[in-house]
């Protein structure tokens, strides 16, 4: 397997992700699978670096909303032809369960969906509750799942304090569990107020978070 | 003989001459002080016009605010276009209602109700306008709102749908706002004529957090504009979140004045307005009014007087959950303001 080909395809599904260009995305998704290519290198050196890169064209603000998500769903064209490819051998060590939802009183999910895909592109199982969720909620499929971590998002500084709450009822049901937190009126240190274990800025981040949290897990 | 807190209101967002600025906001100001004065809940005044004139007045009565202003959710429109609304009756913290089921797929799937006036809760926002107009007389004036078609769409549509439209099916979006724009100015003409003195035209889902600049002279603009030339009455514009980007846009609307939240530089949009535009904002109402301690209120409160605002408001609806005390120390700071035009 020629190194060229494999750095050929893997830039064709960066730069179709950063043009959303779906079709383009899948084409290159299936090469990468007709030629026995990695599927996993290629998710995460083609499609997530594609991405990271359009995190950063929104943080300039050359992309906007609407582009990000047209980005994603052609990162999701890609993904749904990979994923089935991939091999975990050696990699379940450093993934896990997590389950993610936006807090109760705040229906902005666009944020949340970015980290889950995030999340679903490195390998992890999301259990992903929606928007608007109800505090015990989090609990009751954190217990039913067993999820190394528990994900909460918010978009408004309101909603956002009914996180100290989830954080505390989580903890008590199971003191190992994991907490992060997100979105855009959360800061580092409102999580480290919050009691949560890790932050996230932004979805490529939130999954370098989730890894370190699961590492640190798996050695307790 | 000095001007009224309801003449000095309407001059202020009409740019005329003030013997004294105003406090005001043009939008919800209910606080937790006020709910426990005329012992309410939260989650109920949404849904009863006495409650809600009640919570509205408490206020001004408590804190000095010289605008009562109705409603204080987001659902109104939403909920009489046909949507559920929840107010989490049974949740122990305070939240805002939000809507449920978002039912639009196309165009066709929004009907305006043959009587605007009297769909799904606009009477009783209309009602509580009444009874606050026979309350405070001639004295405050009392303000109301509607959402821009915009973030009235995201509110009854999908939201993805509606922002991947905006780029990739544009005449769909754009058959969706035009007949969420006849919903909004008849809902805006139900509150002017239940006696509304101003209103405020609120499109917040077209932040540039969201929206490239482009979009917003594109698909969202000419809808604001023509809901505000149907507004009989002084008029607001306001978009919180990113919006240094669209001010002069924001200014051409044709609102008599524009409010802008803490994201807004708001020395660099009075460069390119000039002396002449009426800028309202922009006080974070979370961070500085209600977390905030009392010298950060006078710091902050300063930065927008400095900056070069008409009046200070508040950046967004004030959270309940706010001291009047904070509250208190920027109405005096307002009224110590010296008036840009002065009578």
């Amino acid at each position: 397997m020629s190194e060229d080909r494999k750095k050929e395809l893997f830039k064709e599904l960066h730069e179709a992700v950063v043009e959303y260009e779906e079709d383009r995305v899948a084409a290159a998704a299936q090469a990468v699978v007709d030629e026995g290519i990695d599927a996993y290198e290629a998710i995460m050196d083609g499609l997530a670096a594609g991405m990271e890169e359009v995190g950063v064209l929104f943080d300039s603000q050359e992309y906007f909303v609407p582009e990000v998500l047209m980005c994603a769903d052609a990162l999701y064209a890609g993904l749904d032809i990979l994923r089935p490819h991939v091999d975990m051998t050696g990699r379940e060590a450093v993934r896990g369960e997590v389950v993610i939802g936006v807090v109760e009183g705040d229906v902005h999910d666009i944020g949340k969906n970015l980290v889950k895909m995030m999340f679903e592109v490195a390998g992890f199982t999301v259990h992903d509750l929606g928007a608007d969720v109800p505090l015990d909620q989090f609990v009751e499929k954190q217990i039913s799942t067993n999820s190394d971590i528990v994900a909460l998002s918010a978009m408004m500084t309101t909603t956002m304090m009914g996180m100290k709450k989830a954080i505390v009822k989580l903890k008590e049901k199971n003191p190992n569990v994991m907490i992060m937190v997100g979105g855009a009126p959360v800061t580092g240190e409102i999580a480290d107020m919050f009691g949560a274990d890790g932050y996230s800025e932004n979805a490529s981040n939130a999954v370098s978070e989730a890894i370190k949290m699961v590492g640190a897990l798996r050695t307790m | 003989m000095a001007m009224t807190s309801k003449e000095r209101v309407l001059n202020l967002i009409k740019g005329k001459p003030l013997d004294q600025v105003p406090a005001s906001s043009g939008f919800g100001n209910v606080i937790v002080a006020g709910l426990e004065k005329y012992n309410l809940r939260f989650a109920h005044v949404h849904l009863d016009a006495q409650e809600m004139a009640d919570a509205a007045a408490a206020t001004v009565e408590i804190v000095g605010i010289e605008t009562p202003i109705v409603p204080f959710d987001m659902g109104v429109l939403a909920e009489a276009l046909g949507a559920r609304l929840n107010t989490y009756p049974h949740s122990e913290d305070l939240l805002y209602p939000t809507m449920r089921d978002k039912f639009v797929q196309t165009a066709d799937d929004i009907v305006l109700p043959a009587d605007m006036a009297n769909a799904g809760r606009v009477p009783l926002v209309s009602e509580a306008i009444q009874i606050l107009k026979k309350r405070f007389g001639d004295d405050y004036p009392v303000g109301s709102w509607i959402l821009g078609p915009f973030t009235l769409a995201s509110q009854v549509w999908d939201l993805n749908d509606l922002l991947k439209s905006s780029a990739k099916d544009p005449a769909k979006v754009e058959a969706i706002l035009a007949k969420l724009t006849d919903a909004l100015i008849l809902e805006a003409k139900a509150y002017v004529d239940a006696g509304a003195d101003f209103i405020t035209l609120r499109e917040m889902g077209a932040t540039s957090d969201v929206l490239s600049p482009r979009m917003f002279k594109k698909t969202v603009k000419s809808w604001s504009e023509k809901i505000l030339a149907s507004i009989d009455a002084p008029k607001v514009y306001h978009i919180c979140g990113g919006t240094d980007m669209i001010v002069t846009d924001m200014a051409e609307v044709g609102a008599d004045a524009i409010s802008v939240d803490q994201k807004n530089d708001v020395a660099a949009t009075r460069e390119k307005l000039g002396p002449e535009a009426v800028i309202l904002g922009n006080v974070h109402p979370y961070d500085v009014f209600t977390a905030g301690t009392p010298e950060m209120v006078r710091t902050e409160v300063q930065k927008a007087i400095d900056a070069g605002v008409d009046s200070v408001w508040p950046g967004c609806d004030i959270w309940p959950a706010t001291d009047a005390e904070n509250l208190k120390i920027w109405v005096d700071m307002v009224h110590s303001m010296e008036p840009r035009r002065k009578a």
